[in-house]
């Protein structure tokens, strides 16, 4: 699904590199977490994944296509992302903002207005479709910012803390959404500082800090290899160290 | 070609919502249009459309204040005041209602001004009659006194102003001369034709060569002059036009804030595309504000006792500077909203940024009034480009050859900050 070797990136006028030879790969059709604290490089390696932004060296290969400038096309196509931000026209209705999204994924007529209503159906807005988005609140906006991503089928979803900020109903809409949805054949991949969610959802994980990669593997297998961890936030905190990173 | 429609018509739904961007872009300009027509009427309509109050103080009682009080009053454009309160307006009272303002003008005759040039004709037909040898003398002064008519102006008046006055009334005193002297040599050549009758006059043509103004354009030349709607009109639609950088710079930045930018540019094809239904959007609605401040010119400013619009013959050609006034507008729109983190600078940068440009582009003033320095300064605005292509059109009743150097200047110019604003991007996603 998704292999990322020797991941380098140095941004220009910065005193560090950002990534240093980051190297983790997550199998097709899992839910894979990437997990680490502020500064840690997630950002920037998802950056590198969507080729935003180019990596100075490393390879990114995306269910079997190298991410560079003759597959990107290919690449986008196949791949959704959901921002930490709402990425969508507050003024706008969530059918207003789907709408255009989908069109932009060529989608059109009545076929994405179906569809566009049966997503809003599974995350609970059909009632609010009409509705101006800075009218939502922010589990509402949470759920339609997943709906645009996902309008055009990707096989990949990428989503950066796509609970942040919400309600538990909200939460626990969301993941069980995102079960469903890796359960009819999509990979997922999900950053989040909420480790007990990334415990729970994730088949697999990888921590990262300071641009590498930590460890990687079955949260249930990362825990019981240190027998003082309870959790995953244990682990967390074992391997990346109490210190503040702001 | 989806891509495109979706993001014209997204576009317009958010304007549509934006009613403070609605009131900028549309409500707005056609205030600021009317307002700055109606106040700059006055400067801007010539001398002879403006009537005076003039006091005129008659010291002589001849025939040269009875002229002259003539002259002006038949003009139409002087009222002569020569009584307040139902007494004759003392020298002393004129020169102190203008000093403070009150009247702009005063105009004293002094005494003996007819009899003075009464004596200058008889001195003058004395001359000829005698060179042609008949004996003739008319009574003349034997000391010729130096007399003046004096004009008292208000301390504020303008320069051009005076010139004006003072022009007009040189006339007056030129063609009292004139006739008088006419007069006497036609009366002494009555006298020396002894088969003339009384009522025989003898043609005596003065001005054999007259001035006449002629359009310089073609045949099909409207008669246009300058004036406040034909300035203003154009000049604010040009500066509301540009305006529309308030819009799309709040617009681009909150897209890149929010997020919709990065999912644009995640989502397959050319991102072009979608800032081309943007920059499409933007200057339509650019087209849309420039045709319908024109409508106002054509039929709102009569209304308000203000000359209609004359849009010139060459529509496609308006269309075309309109669309590069447009293009150039929405361009740094985009540029500066690339340029600038937050809303709050690109706003204040890019309002003010067309302020000055306004300014120094002859929005305000016309750039022939101002000093040399300023007017190579402000050749170098692009509103200025626009300005002079619309005046070329309606003004000068120019075509496509007249506008297409100011119209490319304006494209280019637009090429060039999407240009730069493209570089910016690129360089900030690395």
């Amino acid at each position: 699904m998704l292999a990322v070797k020797e991941l380098c990136k140095t941004y220009k006028g910065a005193a560090e590199a950002t990534l240093k030879g980051l190297t983790f790969a997550f199998p097709e059709g899992k839910i894979g977490g990437l997990l680490g604290p502020n500064g840690a490089g997630k950002t920037t390696t998802i950056s590198i994944l969507c080729g935003l932004v180019q990596a100075d060296s490393g390879q990114v290969m995306i269910h079997g296509l190298p991410q560079d400038a003759a597959h990107r096309e290919q690449i986008k196509k196949i791949i959704g992302i959901v921002p930490q931000q709402i990425a969508l026209y507050p003024q706008l209705s969530a059918v207003e903002n789907l709408t255009y999204f989908g069109n932009l994924y060529g989608l059109k007529g009545k076929a994405l207005y179906e569809k566009i209503m049966h997503y809003l159906e599974v995350f609970g807005l059909e009632k609010s479709a009409h509705k101006e988005i800075h009218k939502y609140s922010g589990g509402m906006k949470r759920r339609a910012n997943i709906i645009a991503a996902i309008l055009h089928d990707p096989d990949l979803l990428i989503l950066d803390e796509p609970t942040a900020g919400v309600d538990v109903q909200s939460r626990s809409m969301i993941l069980q959404f995102l079960r469903r949805y890796n359960e009819q054949g999509a990979s997922i991949l999900y950053t989040s500082h909420l480790l007990e969610e990334a415990q729970s959802l994730c088949d697999e994980v990888a921590i990262m800090d300071e641009g590498k990669m930590i460890l990687q593997g079955k949260p249930e297998l990362l825990i019981d290899e240190l027998p003082e961890c309870r959790n995953l936030e244990d682990v967390f905190l074992h391997y990346t160290g109490h210190a503040l990173r702001d | 070609m989806l891509r495109l429609l979706a993001t014209i018509r997204k576009e317009w739904q958010l304007l549509l919502r934006d009613k403070t961007g609605l009131t900028l872009l549309f409500v707005m300009p056609v205030v600021l249009i009317t307002v700055m027509a109606l106040i700059q009427d006055a400067p801007f309509k010539d001398y002879q459309d403006v009537k005076f109050d003039i006091l005129t103080v008659d010291n002589d009682h001849g025939r040269l204040g009875k002229y002259i009080r003539e002259g002006l009053a038949s003009g139409g454009q002087f009222n002569i005041i020569d009584t307040l309160d139902g007494r004759p307006v003392t020298e002393q009272q004129a020169r102190e209602l203008v000093n403070n303002g009150r009247y702009k003008i005063s105009i004293i005759v002094p005494a003996g001004s007819t009899a003075a040039i009464v004596s200058n004709a008889n001195r003058i037909v004395n001359d000829i009659t005698q060179r042609m040898g008949m004996s003739v003398s008319l009574p003349v002064k034997q000391h010729a006194d130096s007399l003046n008519v004096v004009i008292y102006f208000d301390p504020a008046a303008k320069k051009a102003f005076k010139g004006a006055i003072h022009q007009a009334l040189d006339n007056f005193l030129t063609q009292v001369e004139t006739d008088m002297l006419l007069g006497r040599i036609q009366q002494q050549l009555r006298r020396k034709d002894t088969t003339a009758t009384p009522n025989d006059t003898l043609p005596i043509r003065l001005q054999a060569v007259g001035l006449k103004e002629h359009a310089t354009g073609t045949s099909k030349q409207l008669d246009v002059v300058s004036n406040s709607v034909q300035h203003n009109v154009p000049a604010w639609s040009i500066f509301a036009m540009f305006f529309i950088v308030i819009p799309i710079a709040g617009n681009m930045i909150r897209e890149r804030e929010d997020g919709s930018l990065l999912r644009m540019k995640l989502i397959p094809g050319s991102y072009l595309l979608i800032l081309a239904g943007k920059m499409l959007f933007f200057v339509g609605i650019c087209l849309l504000q420039f045709y319908l401040m024109m409508l106002v010119g054509i039929y709102a400013m009569p209304l308000l006792d203000l000359p209609k619009l004359v849009m010139g013959h060459y529509q496609g050609a308006t269309l075309l500077v309109a669309g590069a006034i447009g293009l150039a507008a929405t361009a740094y729109g985009i540029l500066i909203g690339t340029l600038f983190k937050t809303p709050n600078q690109a706003l204040n940068f890019g309002a003010i940024s067309i302020v000055i440009l306004s300014a120094i582009g002859g929005i305000w003033i016309p750039l022939e009034v101002m000093p040399g320095n300023m007017q190579v300064i402000g050749h170098l605005s692009p509103l200025s480009w626009g300005l002079d292509a619309i005046n070329d059109l309606y003004l000068r009743n120019g075509d496509i050859g007249y506008v297409w150097k100011n119209v490319l200047r304006l494209v280019l110019t637009g090429g060039v900050m999407l240009a730069v604003a493209g570089f910016v991007e690129k360089r900030r996603m690395n």
